[in-house]
């Protein structure tokens, strides 16, 4: 028999089997790239390529999730491979023992299995990269996330670069358990005692209090601790990167979903003229939306706001109000100074131009409560600007130790701000300073908050009463509306992050669901006699479900821990934690506990329903 | 209530088995009756369809037709929960393999029947202790079974057997894989059991078994040949 139809004719017989390891290899692929297009799309590109959506700061806590992820599905992958390729040669090691025994030499053995394991990496590498682009279509279609400006152009190299590097790694790593077991000797591999990668001879007694069904439980977990070990490894790492992508998904979206309000603001009314409101509402969405816009002239003064209604709005109960200019303005890096240990002070800066949005504010009055690295405006200095994270990319090296100047102004930069608007190519200047340098001295957008205790309603039909009578042009807008489309999009894109879990859980699952059957063949003898002398079939189940209780809690224990750390302490700052956000990260990973504990009990309740004599039979 | 009714009456039993093949039939048209306290020997060649008989009579397999009743209960019709609850309160098992629980202590497989039956843990504690007495393994409480002889495991086998104190005990081939020194030391406990009121079936080859028995079911080819008393 060639060693090729050897390895078919083995595969095809355990079909259950072979289609578990292809599956499971196939999701890890399937993960992998997928994590790929997407960074290829959202996550790497956004560093890169300017003026697209998401700010840099924003897109840098998404790449920062996609390149852990990433390196986390690596990981786990290789660790799964490992334990499948295991629990596939343990399940052969009586065939190998009988062929050894009927003369076949050590190389042949090796040579039959590596065949086995080349077919079924092909396959489950193959499907694992179909799977990942119907993953990557799903995504650009049906999640409505896709950034517009990006090609839907698929990156085939991705593919076949994931293709390759898994093929091979799954070579390079299921080799040597195809070594060993080919090595093993023919009455150890053929004697029933032996199992491989069990110790048979463990005297680990346990707690003496427990039951006896803990106590077999436990028992036989130590016995397999080789194989225990392995899957406990890799649920560890899964359950890590679950709780990344979990925990990690829903503070990263309700932490950027809370700088997007602070920036924005939240429950405000935009009043201006109905060009200027556009105009803004246009602005707020390059966040989300990106594309070319027609030139405005923001100077026009029939947009500006007049001493009269600024006055009507300054005298109403229940309203308080926020004056803008927004203008649009060359803006130059001014350079500044940097103190090295070594080279003493040296320029730093560029003299780089950029146009950009200039927006002047009340600094101790506005309403946006903005994340600032550096220093917010406020300290009533008319020679400071406060840039957008986006512009500092552009054209600054060290935007806090420089400058910029500004329609021959030169102003320092005190902060580098989150902020929607324009998707962060912006400069906030305070408004007396903005006003003398445009020489326009009215603001053109007035943003309106209105007391809470109020009669929202009621107050607004009174502003609009005022500014039909002296300005029909003008009108108010609910800037919510804008806000929730952008933080809908937030979350839409940490939707699709959460996705990525899901592939990685699914090969999980069938890693333990691979180990459980491996449990259950070691242990059938013994449920058959249990079962023999009085044991109820559901105390089986009790046995196999209280050992993969504990497997899943302690690698549940140790993945939820490292997984939070990481979250908080690497990968978003200044995380925004809420009763709501735990309540919500508890109940997931709840839920993907009880998922997959389900999952692995899937295996022994097939094995329990069997007849008592077909359990004591040895497979 | 003693009914007087025997403990264990076969009607017409067939056990037959499907294999790609076709099928293999195990037991053919099988009648017998075995009385209270009495002492069986089934016997025969191997692969005669002794350990299935006994399987049937157990409730660990179902006849393919016929009836088997033990203790006035129908076993071929009941379910897997009753079965199991009815083998642990009414049967003791010694399999020819011994079959210990590798995962236990000596102790614990001796105790674990009683579990079952929810038996306060002091009387499980000191049944424990009397049965290991009676088998000469009081010594060896906390040795699992890989630490111990083929002998000792047999024993304890019995031991464990015996736990729940079950008016029937089936044991198949007690002797098979014993030596002569270690299987006169099992002869001696069927020995002592036989003196006490328990209904006991041994299924078996071994000539000193066969002159302890009170009746003999001797099968050939699936079939029951001939039926001493």
């Amino acid at each position: 028999m060639s060693e090729t139809f050897f390895a078919i004719n083995d595969l095809m017989r355990r079909k259950l089997q072979t289609g578990t390891v292809v599956i499971g290899l196939a999701l890890c692929v399937a993960s992998t790239l997928f994590l790929l297009l997407l960074g290829d799309r959202i996550g790497f590109h956004i560093l890169s390529v300017t003026e697209s959506v998401l700010t840099p700061n924003f897109a840098k806590v998404f790449s920062n999730f996609i390149v852990f992820a990433g390196f986390l599905t690596f990981l786990i992958s290789t660790v799964i491979i490992a334990f499948m390729v295991y629990v596939m040669m343990a399940q052969r090691i009586r065939d190998i023992g009988l062929m050894k025994a009927i003369g076949c030499p050590n190389d042949l053995v090796f040579g039959y299995f590596m065949n086995e394991l080349v077919i079924v990496a092909f396959a489950g590498c193959l499907l694992g990269v179909f799977l990942g682009l119907a993953m990557d279509y799903i995504s650009i279609n049906l999640s409505n996330t896709h950034p517009q400006s990006q090609s839907t152009v698929v990156n085939f190299w991705l593919a076949l670069l994931t293709f390759v590097i898994y093929f091979v790694l799954s070579l390079i790593i299921g080799a040597k358990p195809v070594l060993d077991t080919a090595k093993v000797e023919p009455s150890k591999a053929l004697s029933p005692a032996y199992i491989y990668g069990l110790a048979k001879e463990s005297d680990f007694k346990g707690s003496a209090r427990a039951g006896f069904t803990v106590k077999i439980a436990i028992r036989s977990l130590f016995r397999r601790k080789s194989a225990t070990f392995r899957v406990i490894l890799c649920l560890t790492a899964v359950f890590l990167l679950v709780t990344v992508a979990v925990a990690g998904g829903i503070i990263a979206e309700h932490t950027t979903g809370n700088w997007a309000e602070r920036a924005v603001g939240k429950n405000l009314v935009l009043l201006g003229h109905r060009d200027m409101c556009d105009r803004y509402k246009l602005l707020l969405s390059r966040f989300y939306r990106s594309g070319e816009s027609a030139d405005f002239n923001y100077t026009d003064t029939k947009y500006l706001i007049s001493d009269d209604l600024l006055n009507q709005m300054s005298l109403m109960s229940n309203v308080t109000i926020d004056q803008r200019l927004v203008l649009e303005g060359r803006i130059q890096e001014v350079f500044g100074y940097t103190v090295d240990p070594k080279l003493g002070t040296r320029p730093i800066g560029d003299d780089r131009e950029s146009n950009s949005l200039v927006i002047g504010v009340e600094p101790q009055k506005t309403f946006s409560k903005w994340i600032v690295d550096g220093e917010s405006l406020g300290n009533g200095e008319s020679d400071e600007a406060m840039i957008g994270d986006l512009l500092a990319q552009k054209i600054f090296s060290a935007p806090l130790l420089e400058k910029l100047s500004y329609s021959g102004q030169t102003l320092k930069v005190v902060g580098v701000c989150l902020d929607p608007i324009n998707n962060g190519n912006v400069v906030y200047i305070p408004l007396r300073t903005l006003q003398n340098a445009a020489e326009i001295n009215k603001p053109n957008v007035l943003l309106i908050r209105i007391d809470p205790s109020a009669d929202r309603l009621q107050v607004l039909n009174a502003i609009r009463s005022k500014i039909n009578a002296s300005t029909p042009d003008f009108e108010l807008n609910e800037l919510n509306q804008e806000l929730s489309k952008a933080v809908s999009f937030l979350g839409n894109v940490w939707s699709m992050i959460l996705l990525l879990p899901f592939s990685v859980l699914a090969s999980a699952s069938l890693c333990l669901i691979g180990y459980v059957v491996l449990s259950v063949d070691e242990q059938r003898q013994e449920f058959g006699i249990l079962r023999a002398i009085g044991m109820k079939p559901n105390a089986v189940v009790k046995i196999v479900s209280t050992q993969n209780f504990m497997i899943l809690l302690s690698s549940y224990a140790v993945g939820l821990c490292l997984g939070i750390i990481a979250t908080l302490l690497v990968l978003i700052p200044e995380p925004l934690v809420t009763d709501l956000t735990i309540m919500e990260i508890t109940g997931w990973l709840v839920v993907v506990y009880a998922l997959i504990f389900v999952i692995s009990l899937f295996p022994v309740l097939r094995f329990a329903r069997k007849p008592i004599l077909e359990m004591m039979r040895r497979p | 209530m003693d009914t007087g009714a025997p403990a264990i009456t076969a009607f017409d039993l067939c056990k037959i088995y499907r294999i790609e093949e076709g099928t293999v039939e195990i037991l053919k048209n099988v009648d017998f009756d075995v009385e209270k306290g009495g002492f069986t020997v089934i016997c025969g060649a191997s692969g005669a369809g002794k350990t299935t008989l006994l399987n049937v009579v157990g409730g660990i397999d179902k006849p393919t037709s016929g009836r088997i009743i033990v203790f006035e209960e129908d076993l071929g019709v009941r379910d897997e929960d009753f079965l199991a609850t009815f083998r642990c309160n009414k049967i003791g098992f010694v399999f020819q393999s011994y079959n210990l629980v590798s995962t236990l202590t000596v102790a614990e497989n001796v105790a674990f029947p009683m579990e079952w039956l929810r038996k306060p843990l002091k009387e499980i504690q000191e049944r424990t202790k009397i049965l290991l007495k009676l088998v000469g393994l009081e010594h060896r409480l906390e040795h699992f079974p890989h630490q111990l002889s083929g002998g000792e495991q047999q024993r304890v086998a019995f031991a464990r057997a015996l736990a729940n104190d079950p008016p029937l005990l089936l044991v198949d081939e007690p002797t098979g894989n014993l030596d002569a020194k270690t299987s006169l030391k099992i002869i001696e406990i069927l020995r002592s059991l036989q003196k006490s009121e328990k209904t006991i079936v041994v299924a078996t080859h071994d000539e000193r078994i066969l002159e302890l028995a009170d009746q003999r079911l001797v099968l050939e080819d699936g079939q029951l040949v001939d039926m001493n008393e």
